[in-house]
């Protein structure tokens, strides 16, 4: 058994579901595709302004070209980001909070919730706007990353107050 | 613990005699080593406030009575100050009148009335009553040292350049006029500093124009160094640094303090951090001076030529040939060129030579209460006293070239621990042993996290498709599960391992960029607080997610059932911490 490679019969083989029968992944919001995609279009929208003005004063191929350029990026981020939202989640567990994201690069965080020392929650205006809210539990270590985005207020003050309940019932310092 | 028995165990790697033939053994020495000297240390100084310059705070600090040159601590100072009344609510001054507690800090056997409860502490405390106690001063030579270093930080600035353009005559003028500005301001804030103990509390004033009042938890505490710079051993004082969790940076450097009253508080400091509820009265009261056991003692001859065996120390000879061959070439023999050369070449060379004289003398220790306590330094000697419960990780490497030697340096990673300048790793206090033999190192790994043989630590490498991604350092990576630690290794040239007790995980995550998604590889991270991560790279992805269950559970099992405990100094595993055999 502590013998790594010796692995238990039934592991799991795909990269986003790990531990399927265990664990209940819970879904973020779907608005946060719509968050996110304001975002970017503003963004674009700045930068095409600016590669803009640069071809008003300057007739040059390169300027049109950029546009494109910045047009197909915007495109396939949005697409990617649509499925991104949808890689979001979140589990609870008995002793710990599990995180997973990311498309191209699958990131997974198992975080016990006797390691946590606080537990912040953030809302932007625009995520403001779309009734969404940030939960991120933070731990002793820096390089931690339990962050949830797209959560609606409630579930957000909900997950907030179950995790710093349970924070306190196993705190045991570092 | 959690599958100790599931393979058998090795034996330790050494008897309870910490002292085989090939290890000599330290002289055990109560006090740090006044040593000869050479330069003096550039620290920013810490405690000055922010700007020199006088606002009308520090007219009113200059009015309060200056105290009497003794190492005795002021005692009648809050309630005639009129810069303390105007404190924030946090720290009331002492209710006026003489102060509760006459007595110089001799030691913990001088304050029988201290808060004996778990929670007792730092909340009751407020208001000044009995508990109290008055609050004390630095030393009264402390803004001279610290106006010293200032003054060498300020020469450093102003460079050779500076000297060429404007002489040495007004050079001298300018460097002295900062030089009384610089101690005046530091007179000042020195009379501004102060400190006490609340409870389980440390309270820290100071700050000239930006008042700061800092209470610091002694159940968090998780080192406590004593520092002695060149100048301070002259004078026979000593910096008490404290480390806690948070903040990037050392949380309340004490500059400076006599060397008995340093040494008294941070007995103090430690008996209150390590208390626990079953142990709160012989923690304070047994402190007599018991001899700590000396572990392990570095040579100094292996020290200089396991420097001598860096990179920087074989390209010194390069950087001299080129360096004379330009000035033969150019022909240019004027003095500010050669110094300017010779302070840009200090740069290189000096790494090697600062370690020399920083791990100089290497003494490990266990006092009695079972801390590690370690001593170094030849220009500035630090002693440091570390819980073995706030060790958070070991990092064991196998420089290149001292794998001729057979040599190896083991890391302490310390939470919240960081130099001055953290950035630079030699600046960093935290070794655990600046070079030594195999043998040695297995002995004091042996010492920090009992029941951990670095001679028995199988780990496994990953899978044969893990070659596409590091074709060269394939053969060197593995990680394993023992039943204590975790274990991860890495490195071609320079060969690393990184032990991480489960009972101090703080996250794990699993990482899969597109590549190793492609290969059907994920990449396991065991964090924890002292910033260096366990890192078993590129795994099978089966095997990914079967570690990082494994881990945490074993870190949930490693720290017991989960106690209904509010207070985090019940570190309810102490158990697994203790000595193996000897307790």
């Amino acid at each position: 058994m502590t013998q790594p490679g010796t692995n238990p019969p039934g592991a799991p083989l795909s990269a986003l579901e790990p531990w399927p029968e265990t664990v209940q992944w819970r879904p973020v919001s779907r608005s946060l595709i719509t968050v996110e995609l304001i975002n970017r279009a503003t963004w674009v929208v700045v930068v095409l302004a600016g590669l803009g003005a640069g071809w008003w004063f300057n007739r040059h191929w390169f300027w049109p070209a950029a546009m494109a350029l910045v047009v197909v990026a915007a495109i396939w981020r949005s697409v990617v980001t649509v499925r991104a939202v949808r890689a979001w989640g979140y589990a609870e567990r008995d002793n710990d909070l599990l995180v997973r994201h990311g498309l191209v690069v699958r990131r997974l965080s198992i975080v016990p919730y006797a390691r946590m020392q606080f537990v912040d929650v953030t809302a932007g205006p625009l995520e403001r706007a779309f009734k969404l809210a940030t939960v991120q539990l933070h731990t002793a270590s820096a390089a931690s990353d339990a962050k949830i985005p797209g959560l609606d207020p409630a579930e957000a003050a909900r997950l907030r107050d179950r995790l710093t309940a349970l924070g306190e019932d196993r705190a045991e310092g570092l | 613990m959690t599958a100790a028995n599931a393979r058998p165990q090795p034996d330790p790697p050494t008897p309870p005699d910490p002292t085989p033939a090939s290890l000599p053994a330290a002289t055990p020495q109560p006090g740090p080593t006044p040593q000869l000297a050479a330069t003096p240390q550039h620290d920013p100084a810490p405690l000055p406030g922010p700007a020199p310059q006088a606002g009308p705070a520090s007219q009113t600090g200059l009015t309060q009575p200056v105290p009497p040159a003794q190492t005795a601590p002021i005692l009648d100072w809050p309630g005639t100050n009129p810069a303390y009344q105007s404190e924030p609510p946090t720290h009331p001054s002492q209710p006026a009148g003489p102060p509760t507690h006459p007595s110089p800090p001799d030691g913990p056997a001088a304050y029988p009335g201290l808060p004996d409860g778990p929670d007792a502490g730092g909340r009751d405390a407020e208001g000044g009553g009995p508990r109290a106690e008055p609050r004390r001063r630095l030393h009264p030579l402390s803004p001279l040292l610290n106006g010293a270093k200032s003054i060498a930080v300020i020469v450093a600035a102003l460079s050779w350049q500076t000297l060429s353009q404007v002489g040495l005559e007004r050079f001298a003028i300018v460097v002295a006029v900062l030089a009384v500005g610089v101690v005046i301001y530091s007179v000042i804030g020195w009379l501004n500093t102060g400190y006490h103990l609340v409870g389980r509390e440390l309270r820290i004033q100071d700050g000239l124009l930006w008042r700061r009042n800092r209470a610091i938890p002694l159940d968090r505490l998780q080192a406590v160094e004593l520092r002695r710079p060149l100048l301070a051993q002259l004078t026979g004082l000593a910096e008490l640094r404290l480390e806690v969790v948070g903040g990037g940076k050392t949380e309340a450097p004490l500059a400076y303090l006599s060397v008995k009253e340093a040494s008294a508080l941070r007995e103090r400091l430690l008996a209150l951090a390590g208390r626990t509820p079953g142990s709160g009265e012989q923690a304070t009261a047994e402190q007599a001076p018991m001899p700590e056991r000396p572990l392990f003692r570095v040579r100094n001859r292996d020290l200089v030529i396991s420097q001598l065996l860096t990179p920087q120390a074989f390209f010194l000879p390069v950087g001299v040939a080129f360096v004379v061959t330009q000035f033969v070439l150019e022909g240019s023999w004027t003095f500010i060129g050669i110094a300017s050369t010779v302070t840009a070449m200090a740069g290189v060379v000096l790494q090697p030579v600062r370690r020399v004289l920083q791990d100089w003398d290497f003494r490990l220790g266990r006092d009695p209460d079972g801390r590690l306590s370690v001593r170094f330094g030849l220009v500035e000697t630090r002693s440091q006293i570390v819980p073995l419960n706030r060790v958070q990780a070991i990092g064991v490497t196998w420089p290149l070239l001292w794998r001729l030697q057979g040599w190896l340096h083991l890391r302490l990673d310390i939470a919240g621990y960081a130099g001055p300048q953290s950035g630079g790793d030699d600046k960093r206090s935290d070794r655990l042993l600046p070079v030594g033999v195999f043998e040695a190192g297995r002995l004091l790994v042996w010492e920090v996290l009992p029941g951990v043989d670095l001679g028995a630590l199988p780990t496994a490498p990953p899978p044969r498709r893990a070659r596409w991604l590091h074709p060269f350092a394939f053969r060197a990576m593995g990680a394993g599960l023992t039943p204590e630690v975790f274990v991860a290794r890495t490195g071609v040239l320079t060969r690393e391992m990184t032990l991480v007790p489960y009972a101090r995980l703080q996250s794990v995550r699993v990482i899969q960029g597109p590549v190793q998604r492609l290969l059907n590889l994920a990449t396991v991270y065991a964090d924890t607080a002292g910033g260096q991560s366990g890192v078993a790279k590129d795994r099978d992805v089966a095997e990914a997610w079967w570690l990082a269950e494994q881990l945490s559970v074993r870190a949930r099992q490693a720290r017991g059932p989960a106690p209904l405990v509010t207070s985090a100094a019940n570190e309810p595993i102490d158990a697994h911490w203790q000595r193996p055999d000897y307790a």
